[in-house]
């Protein structure tokens, strides 16, 4: 497979797009665009803070009520005035009247909702929230401590205890995550890895999709400009295979070195400062595993994004042959983004060592947690089964589709393509 | 000397039989013209021969062994369907083609700048391919099919879609590689062009080959049962008659095939007995294309 007609293919290749203006332009705008998505969620995050609210507390306890009002007129949002609070004392059967009358205000939004405090509260700390928007957690945020401190402070307030000991009852719990790795060291760890988990994460899932649609793209063009009856009597169909997903994926391994090269300089080197809460445990030898697993991923979906082309004569047929692909590509990334919670379960475990979803949920799983070396082991190895079995499926497949022209070919043909010895 | 033999090709997509145990040989220092109607599975002959596809069943074999790279190496195809690449420099087109086929270098540089100079593309060399007419992109297909100089030329249809002075220039390639003792191999189906230019034609129809043989031998012995008259009158009472195998009427000519050879004469005079004015009587002058009508869908006739 490797000589030297692949070979001259390859830096046909590399010569046509490391110098390519798209290359550059694909090397600066994605981290732009990762930037830019990033941004806009701060965005829609600040901005569902600014949002006044207009609250009424009922409750039917005049206890409740007043401890409720001092702790929210002492509290930042209704001093900042993003919160506005009117307070009611009423029994059930007036709670139930007094939510009819002012419905349709809720549902015209003249008020946001009203929160309801009974004095079953001060054994359950069951509160009942009324809105068309019950699932404002920016304002249960605002709203919430003071809630909380109201209720404690009147339960404790019969008990002789300390002002420091209802503070301390008040308390939630905070936990401090260490880190203990296989070589016995204990480190704090901050956000810094699960920042750098959904970073890279993203990073590879944009990535490949880019990277195989151009690909596919590349290939619809050769066929459909005819330039590949002329290739193939110099090379076979395999050898123009190889020589394409190859040249892709050193071009696109020099792109992703590009795009990690920051992370590099600043888990090896002190010239930048980020606080230590942000910083990522991360060794070289990860960065080095990630730009392997990269390139695996890339032979495999590249490979496959080749063969959708070849299926197809114009771009516009290829993309009804590509939604299995970024299926993929998909579902591994949103598992992988679902790492966050807990890496270490054995729906973690399986889908980081599956075929196709290992190859997006290792690199993510091994960010946050020290994974057995068997496991990566194990996945490389089963990636690269798979990734020779698809080259396999996928050289039969590319050697017919890429000479027919026309019609666009059934699923069904497909398949018997497969059978086919051609 | 046979240089390429095709042994019993045979290929079938789907239920179609595309080609039928098709076999020929093409000698040493050859034109070769395969001669057939669009779809009677010329391409796919071609890219039997050429590897591109796997036979079904039977073998193609260069000088007496199955064909491999060294073979694929030593041709220069200019497929029906052209194309290039058409983002990238002439220049850098035509190398990389010949590097496919294993030579690069000096040498072929040279030779890709003499053959750009001769075909007035000299200053087009960093062009790209985009920003060239269609007629130099045909240019820069034929000096890309014939710059590693290869000893076979295999042409699928070359003259379709060809303006007037790129004919008269591919016409010039292939007289220049044949007088080199090169082989030429290209599929055609104009037959006055495969008449003009093949010493040795095979006639390909559903598939079949129903004709092989030199052109020579094929025009004298299909001659002299076959006469091309241009007449007036009725020839009707022809229909019929011992004599006669077939008539065919070709617009400007009536082609006769006579049931036996030499008995043209005779025919000669029952026309003139029946008061026929004749303009034109030929008994040597057939056309490939009148000895095609009068075979196409009968069995292989091996000269």
């Amino acid at each position: 497979m490797f000589n030297k007609r692949t070979i001259t293919i390859i830096k046909r290749e590399l010569k046509m797009k490391l110098f390519s203006k798209s290359f550059i332009l694909m090397t600066l705008l994605v981290p732009l665009f990762m930037i830019m998505i990033f941004s806009i969620q701060f965005l829609v995050h600040s901005l569902s803070d600014e949002q006044r609210a207009d609250i009424i507390f009922v409750s039917d306890s005049d206890e409740i009520l007043n401890k409720i009002q001092g702790e929210i007129y002492l509290s930042g949002s209704f001093k900042s005035g993003d919160i506005t609070a009117r307070f009611e004392k009423t029994d059930f059967n007036g709670f139930s009247k007094k939510l009819n009358e002012i419905k349709s205000d809720i549902i015209a939004q003249r008020i946001t909702g009203v929160v309801f405090i009974p004095t079953t509260s001060l054994q359950s700390k069951g509160v009942e929230y009324y809105s068309s928007n019950p699932n404002n957690s920016s304002l249960f945020y605002k709203i919430k401590p003071s809630i909380n401190k109201a209720l404690v402070e009147i339960y404790f307030s019969g008990k002789q205890l300390t002002q420091d000991e209802i503070t301390f009852a008040r308390k939630d719990v905070e936990i401090n995550g260490f880190r203990i790795s296989s070589d016995e060291k204990v480190e704090q760890e901050g956000y810094g890895n699960r920042i750098a988990m959904v970073l890279f994460s993203f990073l590879l899932y944009m990535a490949l999709i880019f990277s195989g649609a151009m690909t596919m793209n590349a290939v619809v063009e050769e066929k459909s400009n005819k330039i590949v009856e002329v290739l193939l009597s110099s090379a076979s169909s395999t050898e123009l295979m190889a020589g394409k997903i190859f040249g892709t994926v050193i071009v696109e391994v020099i792109q992703m070195i590009i795009w990690l090269s920051p992370v590099m300089l600043l888990i090896t080197t002190s010239w930048f400062f980020i606080p230590p809460e942000f910083m990522p445990q991360m060794s070289f030898g990860y960065i080095l595993y990630f730009l392997f697993n990269y390139a695996l991923a890339l032979i495999t979906y590249v490979a496959l994004y080749a063969t959708v082309g070849a299926i197809f004569d114009n771009p516009q047929d290829a993309q009804s042959g590509v939604w299995p692909l970024l299926m993929l590509i998909m579902i591994p990334f949103f598992i992988a983004l679902g790492l966050e919670s807990n890496a270490q379960t054995s729906f973690a475990v399986i889908a980081s060592l599956f075929p196709f979803a290992s190859l997006i949920v290792m690199p993510a799983r091994m960010i946050l947690v020290e994974v057995p070396l068997w496991q990566i082991l194990l996945s490389s190895l089963i990636n690269i089964i798979v990734l020779i079995g698809i080259f396999k499926l996928a050289g039969k497949i590319y050697r017919i589709g890429i000479l027919l022209t026309g019609k666009k070919p059934k699923w069904s043909e497909v398949i018997r393509w497969l059978k086919m010895s051609t | 000397m046979n240089i390429l033999e095709i042994n019993n090709l045979t290929k079938r997509f789907n239920s179609i039989i595309a080609v039928d145990k098709a076999s020929f040989s093409v000698p040493e220092g050859s034109v070769f013209g395969l001669i057939g109607r669009n779809g009677a599975g010329k391409t796919t002959t071609i890219r039997m021969i050429l590897n591109i596809y796997f036979p079904d069943e039977g073998e193609v074999l260069f000088k007496g062994s199955k064909i491999e790279q060294n073979f694929k190496d030593s041709v220069g195809y200019l497929p029906e369907e052209r194309g290039l690449y058409k983002k990238m420099k002439v220049i850098d087109m035509l190398l990389f083609l010949a590097e496919l086929k294993g030579k690069k270098g000096s040498e072929i540089n040279k030779s890709a700048l003499q053959y750009l100079e001769r075909f007035d593309l000299a200053d087009r060399k960093n062009s790209k391919i985009e920003d060239l007419s269609k007629g130099n992109q045909q240019k820069v297909q034929f000096i890309g099919t014939i710059l590693h100089d290869p000893d076979f030329l295999i042409f699928d249809e070359p003259f379709a879609g060809l303006d007037p002075i790129n004919t008269n220039l591919l016409k010039e390639i292939i007289l220049e590689m044949k007088n080199k003792g090169k082989v030429v191999i290209f599929s055609t189906h104009l037959m006055e062009f495969a008449e003009k230019m093949c010493d040795i034609i095979a006639m390909i129809d559903k598939g079949k080959i129903i004709l092989n043989g030199k052109l020579t031998e094929i025009k004298e012995k299909f001659a002299c049962k076959n006469i091309s008259l241009n007449y007036q009158g009725s020839i009707s009472f022809l229909n019929g008659h011992p004599l006669i195998e077939s008539i065919e009427d070709f617009g400007n000519s009536t082609g006769i095939k006579l049931k036996k050879e030499n008995t043209d004469q005779e025919l000669l005079k029952i026309l003139i007995q029946n008061n026929i004015s004749i303009k034109k009587f030929n008994v040597d002058e057939i056309s490939l294309h009148e000895i095609f009508v009068s075979l196409a869908g009968k069995e292989v006739i091996n000269v």
